[in-house]
């Protein structure tokens, strides 16, 4: 579904932050994304979800080469990924429903569908009390979870997390793994960055990365 | 068409809900856009006002022929046969120096033997009215009028109508410029004002696009924002004119009561209402989507 072949991507006045990375994702695939900090993680999920541009190389996404999508196909492109950023991207001068709610406006989706998706978003991630609250006093976990519900509630086909598990306990930690789990079992792919590999039963193939260095060949578990 | 129509319900909140959030911003911006409109406004309401004045005028192209005092009588009835037969004249009138004498010493209730003025200083004439308005044609009929003999002076009424309705129409013209200008400014400043807003919400946007948003879905609110400031200041704007009207009307009235006569100013219709107010929400659309584009352009580096 998602290939790329010898792809490079360079910042603006950076070194390489991406070096010859050449992958393939199936769809509906549980796929890690490890490495040290500064490894070219989040990149790497950017260029998946076609946030940022490759310096060369192509992607091909369900048979279509990124590299030559029109502008004004973009979004219609990202509206296939559930996206949760690293540094969440909530929206603090809005109310939990309204960040939920975005991404159903963007979508244009019938407006009498809305409250009961976004609820039932909100539900899944536990937050449900929470609808009218204003993301800043959130605690951290909460955030994320939010930040979860917003890419869920267009119930995208790939899921994109970079670090959804970084500074929180291990309790929370593993709820949030598990939220990603039972999407990847209704056959969404789920893709998770993450400093290391968490405990699971599922089977999952992971992408190591050190400084912009794809590592090995794909582990299989 | 239904979801077209959410998705701008949608744009159109959020665009209410920009303007609520920073309200004492949008209130300087309608008094902004209102104020800057009602002088071309008021200038167009005055000459409205005016042309319509000039309008209710008889406007004829009057004409006074007086011929020389020693005309013979034989040659008075050559050009009253003459002018009789030509089709540009709608009405002749002849007015004998006897006439004319009569009248004035009745006017000026004076008698000739008094004032030692025994001698008829008045000339015959003839006062026509012609059925056209156009100048060429009444031109070339002076120009045959003045070959005629014992025809000493031609003297054109009516003519500073003409001059008025042309002064009025420049300064329509000057209005109108004035307005253009005004407008632009409008424009710059909206949309400066909207560009600032963009900065406030640059947030959301980003966020929007990554998450899919197309171009015209992170225009809009800002597009309605744009529109509603328009609003606002057109309102404004029909307010100050109502004021100006209102007052003006008030003291042409005492000025009345002291010297009669009747001077009212006449409001704008309600076409023309709705149009200044439409005309505000173009400004503020345009300049919006001067501004929205500009944000979302900082933002298309990338994809
Ligand atoms: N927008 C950017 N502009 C310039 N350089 C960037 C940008 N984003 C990342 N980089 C650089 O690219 C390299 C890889 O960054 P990236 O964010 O992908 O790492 P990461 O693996 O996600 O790290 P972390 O675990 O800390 O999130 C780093 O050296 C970083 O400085
Ligand atoms: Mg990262």
């Amino acid at each position: 579904m998602i290939k790329f072949s010898n792809v490079y991507k360079r910042y603006p006045g950076e070194m390489d932050a991406l070096q010859d990375i050449s992958l393939e994702i199936s769809s509906g695939e549980l796929i890690f994304v490890t490495g040290p900090s500064g490894a070219g993680k989040s990149t790497l999920l950017k260029l998946i979800s076609a946030v940022e541009k490759p310096t060369s190389g192509t992607i091909i996404f369900e048979n279509q080469n990124l590299n030559y999508l029109q502008k004004n196909e973009m979004p219609f492109l990202r509206r296939k990924f559930g996206m949760i950023f690293q540094d969440h991207k909530l929206l603090f001068d809005r109310t939990c429903y309204d960040n939920v709610a975005l991404p159903l406006a963007i979508n244009e989706i019938d407006p009498s569908d809305i409250g009961r998706r976004v609820r039932a978003a909100l539900n899944k991630v536990g937050l449900l009390t929470k609808e009218r609250v204003m993301p800043m006093s959130l605690s951290g976990g909460e955030q994320q979870r939010l930040a979860i519900a917003r890419a869920i509630v267009s119930r995208p086909s790939i899921l994109i997390a970079d670090e959804p598990t970084a500074n929180l306990d291990r309790g929370y930690a593993d709820e949030i793994m598990n939220i990603f789990y039972s999407f990847q079992q209704v056959g969404v792919t789920v893709i998770i960055s993450s400093h290391e590999i968490p405990k699971t039963t599922i089977h999952y193939k992971e992408f190591h990365l050190i400084t912009g260095n794809l590592q090995n060949v794909p582990l299989l578990t | 068409m239904f979801r077209f129509l959410h998705s701008h319900y949608h744009a159109f909140v959020q665009g209410l809900i920009r303007i609520k959030a920073n309200w004492i911003g949008s209130v300087m911006m309608f008094l902004v856009i209102g104020i800057t409109l009602s002088l071309p406004a008021t200038g167009f309401l005055l000459i409205q006002n005016a042309s319509q004045i000039s309008n209710k005028i008889q406007y004829e192209a009057e004409i006074s022929i007086f011929l020389s005092k020693d005309i013979p009588s034989e040659q008075i009835n050559f050009i009253r046969s003459a002018l009789e037969k030509n089709t540009l004249i709608k009405k002749i009138h002849f007015e004998p120096k006897l006439d004319a004498w009569e009248k004035l010493q009745a006017q000026l209730k004076l008698s000739s033997i008094e004032d030692g003025v025994s001698k008829n200083p008045l000339p015959d004439a003839f006062f026509i009215s012609l059925n056209t308005l156009e100048t060429k044609k009444i031109t070339t009929f002076i120009a045959d009028l003045k070959t005629i003999e014992g025809i000493e002076e031609i003297v054109i009424d009516g003519g500073w109508v003409k001059k008025l309705r042309s002064i009025l129409y420049l300064v329509k013209i000057g209005i109108v410029i004035l307005g253009c200008l005004l407008l632009t400014v409008l424009i710059v400043v909206i949309s400066n004002t909207i560009r600032l807003q963009t900065l406030t919400y640059q947030n959301e946007i980003e966020v929007s696009r990554l998450i899919g948003a197309t171009n015209a879905f992170i225009q809009r609110p800002f597009k309605y924002t744009g529109l509603l400031y328009g609003f606002g200041g057109g309102v404004i704007t029909l307010g100050i004119i109502k004021i100006i009207l209102a007052s003006f009307n008030l003291v042409a009235h005492r000025v009345e009561n002291l010297m009669g006569g009747n001077i009212t100013l006449k409001a704008f219709s309600l076409e023309q209402s709705i149009l200044i107010i439409v005309i505000a929400m173009i400004v503020g659309w345009i300049a919006s989507y001067i501004a929205a584009k500009q944000a979302i352009h900082k933002l298309e580096k990338n994809y």
